[in-house]
């Protein structure tokens, strides 16, 4: 009898644990793949409003989980205009003013650059594998690939505003979507990636879009002109001096 | 013998007496009446401004009222403990409070907002939170990542108990800190924007996330009585100064914290006897104009008493002491319905919430309790004796120039 | 009815000093009332005057819901155009364009959220009273695209001063960086916490530069010639621009509009006044109830003598009612011209009460109270009293209908 029981717990149970593990590592593995151990990008960004449209090209370094530095290369309006983010702390540059800013609280939930990614959302891009636990929903079948549809609910104390986080990942580790939702799970924004070009020897999606789920006509949308994965990136990258003179 | 005359006197001709001494009550009583409505606006008014955090007496870092960040915070607790423990009396309370300008957000929404850690036990006897709870519950001395949130900010931010929200502040190292809470009780406040504004956590985890440690912002303390000149508070805080002996701690009174505050009830406390002496003249020319009436009409008894040889002098002090009787009479009437009357709205008080904003924007409270001041009562009846004396006078002069033969035509 | 008048005038005076006391009285009264909601009227005028000097004007041009939401991109689009047709409507004295934008200014040591205001400095100075409100330094002229006036208490906060600069940076318009290093020029305190802690003033041009905002502008801020012209100019202005399409998306409002909790403190304040007005002239009318009662008592005799000659009671209570009327009708005016006058000399020279800076300050308004006298002013405290005194006076006179003749004549 009680072997019977014990076989009937882990005939349970042991597929939900193994497909959090599956889950968990199918998002650390998308995630790690979309940042590599360390990139350098060029990026269109195209902010959408009913009532104006706006476009900028970004030069981009990112290294591990927490640090990145976008600068503004056109227009020249804007050119120079950077934001350097050290794992907790994030700066802004502005070649006019000629001075670092660091960034307070109150600047965190503002779009970055006026789009729909938020400082938040630059600042934090890691807290997805740090504040959540993922689940597997679904797996389904999209142009011969598998595509796991993963349900991420934030941990119980984690320090984020997100109710609900929906991913599609594909089986080669690229983030399809994600959307996220609020505490009563609606969805609030959602972001897409396509047009999976080849990048050195990666597979990577050159275009993103994220979308307000209420307003069809704001959105931001990211096109990479060129994406480089290195295996690592100097320290003096991640500078304040270097946010003050990227060098071009 | 004057004494007994005059007495005599009034009840000659009761009628007149009672419509005099009517004035006189009447007058009286409003003096009362207004006076209490004024000062339970006053002691009302103060007594949100105390509890909307004030207190009666605060500590801060010197640098703090000026600066309000986390770095200047106070850090010797166990010092602060020690003295407030020794120098504050009996009744008095204290609580320990770490305050700072945060951004709370949630999915859809995202404001300014102050975060304050308090200790739930010693916090609900000193300010309005611990009673002002419309849903959930207070905290708890367990509690970890609960919040207490204003009834206008839940509107605002449209969440609702259960729900998250994170709060977002520079620590004491100038980090990014950020921590995730949860709404457990809805507070309402005597204004809306006092909703908005503030948000309450546990001391504990306030200071965890803004790496404060032991420090903490701000100490209020609540004297076990209200006194609106603020003389006690002052010199507790002198004895509190004294006591701690350091620079860096800064003591402050309700009247330093909240100088509009002092300056309202000083000038509120002028008008109201200038307005005593308003009604003062409204009522004097009813008292001068009965007294003179009755005085025509005791003409023959006046030119009786010159022609059996009364002086002059002696029949002025004769009507002066009847006012004077009268006076008194009806102060001491005039009190009595004004305590009966301030006592029957006193127990359910008058409401004002139907001019809600406006009583925001001039922190006048929505709900009013009169209250009796002996300070008010003495001015109030020493204006209308001394005045009312004064007045008669003039009436008792005119008595004391009949002339026998005069006094004897009439008729 | 004449005679009765005649004989009415006469009895009056029969007693000089009783109706002259009454009359005081009646007059003491209305003269208090006119003053002090004159006075009433004129703090909230000064209010009302002040708090739209110093911030909303009367009137403001503003696109539809920008009041509530307050977005950067709710913006008028041709302030030019609307300004032609502002031209053209009468009782404007002035007008003003302003852009408002969040931003961060720092100083070498501290950084702030606040909110940037771009002005004309030429034009303002005509609408509002910033340029009076600079206690250091100077205010801005033509050419001080990235010159700033600063609130007094952020000044402290930030740590700086006259000529020192401030970095700003925010969000333009199209969501671009708007970023600028502003030279302090002069530091305002307006006695206003909420505008001295969170508002940096800056000229417009520059404003429009470093915030993307092209020609638009967020609020065009109108002082009418007079407050009480306000509702009729808002109507104007919004016929002005009705019917022309891209004005559609205009909205007119008034300061009641934009500041609601004034309006009600001024109406809670009036609502105080007027309760304690009641108690005096609940008092007033006492002491001439008293007068009234006591003169019938000793005219009892009198009144006897005419009922045995025949006049019917109801006649000699219709006399006795125009003689308190009569009385009271004197003491009013008096009390009207008297109170006018009164308030008049000063309406030209101020009322200064010791203590009250502070208070005052805080509404922005100078250390001086200016009553305004006004046909409600002057005429509704008077006609309270009026009828009050005219309640008061019936009871006595019904009191001669029960006189028995007999009774009456005996009375000493």
């Amino acid at each position: 009898m009680r072997t019977v029981v014990l076989i009937l717990v882990i005939f349970f149970f042991a597929p939900v644990v193994q497909a959090r593990m599956t889950a968990e590592t199918i998002v650390k593995d998308a995630f790690d793949y979309w940042r590599g151990e360390a990139s350098v990008s060029t990026t269109i960004m195209t902010i959408h409003r009913p009532d104006w449209e706006r476009s900028m090209t970004i030069e981009a370094w990112t290294r591990g989980d927490a640090d990145s530095l976008f600068v503004i290369t056109h227009p020249a309006k804007d050119k120079g205009n950077g934001t350097l983010k050290i794992s907790n702390g994030m700066w802004m540059y502005n070649p006019k003013v000629n001075r670092v800013i660091k960034l307070p609280p109150s600047m965190m939930s503002q779009g970055w650059q006026g789009s729909d990614f938020s400082n938040n959302d630059l600042a934090k891009t890691d807290s997805l594998i740090k504040d959540y636990v993922h689940t597997l929903a679904d797996t389904t079948l999209h142009q011969g690939k598998t595509v796991y549809g993963i349900t991420s609910m934030p941990k119980m104390d984690a320090p984020v505003i997100w109710g609900m986080i929906k991913l599609k990942i594909r089986e080669d580790h690229i983030l399809l979507s994600e959307t996220f939702f609020d505490e009563d799970l609606q969805p609030v924004k959602t972001m897409t990636a396509w047009d999976l070009k080849m990048t050195g020897d990666k597979l990577f999606p050159m275009k993103w879009k994220m979308q307000k789920s209420d307003a069809a006509d704001e959105y931001t949308q990211l096109v990479y002109e060129k994406i480089e994965f290195k295996n690592h990136l100097n320290n003096r990258i991640f500078t304040r001096t270097h946010l003050k003179n990227p060098g071009f | 013998m004057l004494v007994r005359l005059a007495w005599r006197n009034i009840w000659r001709n009761p009628r007149r007496t009672l419509v005099i001494l009517l004035a006189v009550i009447i007058g009286v009583w409003s003096m009362i009446f207004l006076g209490a409505i004024l000062r339970g606006m006053e002691a009302e008014m103060l007594r949100n401004a105390m509890s909307n955090l004030t207190g009666s007496l605060q500590i801060h870092h010197r640098a703090y009222r000026d600066d309000p960040v986390v770095e200047n915070s106070m850090a010797d607790r166990d010092k602060l403990d020690r003295v407030l423990g020794i120098s504050l009396g009996q009744g008095a309370h204290w609580t320990r409070r770490v305050r700072v300008m945060a951004v709370a957000s949630n999915a859809r929404h995202s404001g300014g907002v102050t975060l304050v850690g308090i200790e739930p036990e010693k916090e609900a006897r000193i300010s309005f939170i611990g009673s002002a709870m419309t849903a959930g519950r207070y905290l708890e001395s367990g509690d970890k990542n609960q919040i207490l949130v204003g009834r206008a900010f839940l509107a605002t931010f449209n969440t609702k108990i259960g729900h998250k929200l994170i709060l977002m502040s520079q620590d004491i190292h100038k980090e990014m800190a950020s921590k995730a809470f949860r709404i457990v009780g809805v507070f309402s406040a005597e204004s809306e924007a006092v909703e908005k504004q503030f948000v309450f956590v546990p001391l504990s985890q306030a200071a965890g996330m803004l790496k404060m440690g032991e420090s903490i912002s701000e100490i209020s303390i609540l004297l076990p009585d209200l006194d609106m000149t603020g003389t006690q508070e002052t010199h507790m805080a002198l004895k509190l100064t004294a006591a701690i002996a350091d620079d860096t701690y800064c003591v402050e009174t309700w009247q330093q914290l909240l100088p509009m505050m002092k300056a309202y009830l000083e000038m509120s406390g002028f008008f109201l006897y200038v307005w005593y002496g308003v009604v003062f003249v409204a009522m004097g020319f009813g008292i001068v104009n009965t007294t003179l009436m009755a005085i025509f009409e005791r003409m023959r008894e006046f030119g009786l008493m010159k022609a059996l040889g009364m002086r002059p002098l002696q029949v002025v002090k004769g009507v002066v002491a009847e006012a004077f009787f009268l006076l008194v009479l009806g102060i001491s009437v005039g009190n009595i319905l004004g305590f009966l009357s301030v006592a029957a709205i006193a127990r359910n008080g008058i409401d004002l919430s139907v001019l809600a904003a406006g009583a925001q924007m001039w922190g006048i409270p929505r709900k009013l309790y009169p209250e009796i001041w002996v300070q008010d009562l003495v001015v109030a009846g020493l204006v209308v004796l001394v005045l009312g004396v004064l007045v008669s006078v003039y009436p008792a002069v005119k008595a004391a120039r009949f002339t026998p033969t005069q006094a004897m035509m009439k008729n | 009815m004449s005679m009765e008048l005649k004989m009415a005038w006469r009895n009056i005076w029969r007693n000089p000093r009783r109706t002259g006391l009454t009359i005081s009285a009646v007059a003491f009264a209305s003269l208090i009332l006119v003053f002090m909601l004159s006075f009433q009227f004129g703090c909230y005028e000064t209010m009302i005057n002040t708090s739209v000097k110093i911030s909303t004007g009367h009137l403001q041009v503003q696109a539809k819901g920008y009041l509530e939401d307050k977005k950067m991109r709710q913006v008028i689009r041709d302030p030019d155009q609307v300004a032609t047709r502002l031209d053209t409507v009468k009782g404007i004295d002035a007008y003003t364009f302003r852009a408002n934008g969040f931003a961060l200014v720092s100083s070498d040591q501290r950084t702030y959220g606040v909110v940037v205001t771009g002005i004309d400095p030429l034009g303002e100075a005509h609408v509002s009273t910033i340029q009076s409100l600079v206690r250091t330094g100077r205010y801005l002229t033509a050419n001080d695209a990235y010159a700033a006036l600063i609130g007094a208490p952020l000044a402290k906060n930030l740590k700086v001063d006259i000529n020192d600069e401030v970095t700003l940076l925010g969000q333009g318009r199209d969501g671009s960086i708007a970023a600028a290093v502003l030279t302090i020029k002069g530091i305002f305190d307006s006695g206003m916490d909420a505008m001295d802690r969170n508002v940096i003033m800056m000229d417009l041009q520059g404003f429009q530069d470093i915030f993307s905002m092209g020609k638009t502008v967020h609020e065009i801020i109108i002082i009418a010639d007079a407050l009480g012209d306000v509702s009729r100019v808002q109507q104007d202005i919004r016929d002005q621009l009705s019917g022309k399409r891209e004005d559609t998306d205009l909205a007119v409002l008034d300061w009641m509009d934009i500041l609601p909790g004034l309006l009600q403190g001024i109406q809670m304040d009036l609502v105080s006044g007027i309760i304690m007005y009641i108690i005096l002239i609940i008092v007033v009318a006492f002491s001439i109830f008293n007068t009234f009662l006591m003169a019938i008592f000793e005219r009892t005799r009198e009144f006897g003598v005419m009922m045995a000659i025949g006049t019917r009671p109801s006649r000699m209570a219709t006399l006795v009612m125009i003689e308190s009327v009569c009385m009271t009708l004197v003491g009013i005016v008096a009390g009207i011209i008297i109170g006018s006058l009164l308030t008049l000399y000063f309406q030209q020279h101020g009322i200064y009460i010791a203590g009250t800076e502070d208070i005052l300050k805080q509404y922005g308004i100078p250390d001086r109270l200016y009553p305004r006298l006004s046909l409600i002013s002057a005429s509704a405290g008077p006609l309270v009293v009026f009828l009050i005194t005219f309640v008061s006076s019936v009871f006595p006179a019904l009191k001669i209908r029960k006189l028995n003749p007999v009774e009456a004549m005996n009375h000493v």
